[in-house]
């Protein structure tokens, strides 16, 4: 019996840190709920919301040249190391990964996954996509539904939050009066 | 007086029973359809690995029936699949790839030797299971880059995929900071006078008018 007592405890050791079962992973990551929008992301970068936990899962150069605002950064080592580890599992936040695109961003969810971390996401599209949608949005075309209009007029939004102008209100419609004003000036110049 | 001492005995093969039968156990406890084999450091490891990718150029040889070594599994939905899908392509839709029958095919296969492709609708989809299997020993499994969507638009060419990256991931598509970075100072200025500017305007234009 005590041989048997002291072998449970070697069998407790031998295993890796904590981790969860393969099966319970697989049957997660077929899942999409991990994927959050750039658009869900921009909303809540906006309203200062204080669960959000941006990881930029680039390396330091790239993180240092380019960042989302808030973002720390995450290089894939750091799933080795403790101090990064605390960056996850903090009850209320909601951890998102990020990367060029999306492929790098879900392994490290992956990786994360298997550690036993919950409350982590991935931003779909990544900061390929944040670019395209948030920075530089494509206008929809006259056929789109109304929701893409609304989503335009939204990322039209974001786009000055994050450009960083102070008076965020309405710049861009400044700058097409001035164009205006041009033509027609030296229109009425012609006529007399 | 108690029996066990009647026959000393008796004490020692009740025990040796009672070990046999734990030992008994351990060895027969099911064992799980799947066990990691990478731990985290070799996993993390594999991350950047380009040797998982089964490039679409090399997908003519499978299509035209040049190798049998290389089985390709599409893991969309089976619906989707019976709508159009790589040629000799098996389904094996995501949801189900936990199923029994799909693992013990899975191993059938890599014990024979045969390289699995996985593809999805893009890399994304199928890039979960694949990174699953590769932990949980598969080291036979590979993924299709751009997955499904990007075979589709290029079927009919797939040598031209050579000279194309436009489906491989995690390239920096943008000057990030560039695209990003503040509007400088001098359009805030002008943006400052603007309101003078639009009453000029209309003035101006009835000017205009009455020449």
């Amino acid at each position: 019996m005590i041989v048997l007592a002291f072998g449970t405890i070697f069998i407790s050791k031998d295993k890796e840190p904590k981790q969860i079962d393969p099966q319970q992973l697989l049957a997660e990551l077929v899942q999409p709920t991990r994927y959050v929008t750039t658009d869900q992301i921009a909303k809540l970068i906006i309203a200062k919301d204080p669960s959000l936990l941006l990881m930029d899962v680039r390396d330091e150069d790239a993180y240092n040249e380019y960042s989302l605002p808030g973002a720390i950064n995450f290089p894939i080592d750091s799933l080795m190391s403790k101090d990064y580890l605390g960056y996850l599992g903090i009850p209320g936040t909601k951890v998102v990964f990020y990367s060029n695109d999306d492929i790098k961003a879900d392994k490290i969810w992956i990786l994360a996954k298997r550690m036993g971390f919950n409350s982590i996401y991935v931003m779909k599209g990544g900061l390929n996509g944040w670019m395209e949608t948030i920075i530089n949005p494509a206008e929809p075309d006259e056929t789109e539904p109304n929701s893409a209009f609304e989503t335009y007029s939204f990322r039209k939004g974001a786009q000055l939050f994050f450009t960083g102008s102070e008076n965020e209100s309405d710049e861009t419609s400044k700058i097409e009066v001035q164009v205006r004003r041009k033509e027609k000036a030296s229109g009425a110049a012609g006529g007399c | 007086m108690h029996i066990h001492e009647l026959n000393p005995w008796r004490t020692l093969i009740a025990l040796s029973v009672f070990v046999i039968v734990i030992i008994v156990g351990f060895l027969t406890m099911s064992k799980p359809l799947l066990t990691y084999h990478l731990n985290m450091v070799e996993s993390i490891k594999e991350v950047d690995d380009t040797d998982l990718y089964f490039y679409p150029w090399e997908l003519e040889s499978v299509i035209n029936k040049e190798t049998n070594s290389i089985i390709l599994f599409d893991i969309r939905d089976n619906f989707i699949y019976g709508q159009g899908h790589i040629p000799g392509a098996e389904n094996m839709s995501a949801n189900e790839l936990s199923k029994e029958d799909n693992i013990k095919r899975l191993e059938e296969l890599k014990e024979n030797g045969f390289t699995v492709v996985l593809y999805g609708e893009d890399e994304l989809q199928a890039n979960g299971p694949l990174m699953l299997f590769r932990q949980a020993g598969f080291d036979n499994i590979k993924i299709l880059p751009g997955g499904y969507n990007y075979y589709l638009e290029h079927k009919t060419d797939l040598k031209s995929t050579e000279n194309d990256d436009s489906f491989i991931k995690g390239i920096p598509r943008y000057d990030f900071a560039e695209m990003a970075a503040p509007k400088d100072s001098g359009t805030k200025a002008v943006a400052d006078k603007k309101p003078v500017q639009v009453q000029r305007r209309q003035k101006a234009s009835v000017a205009a008018g009455g020449c």
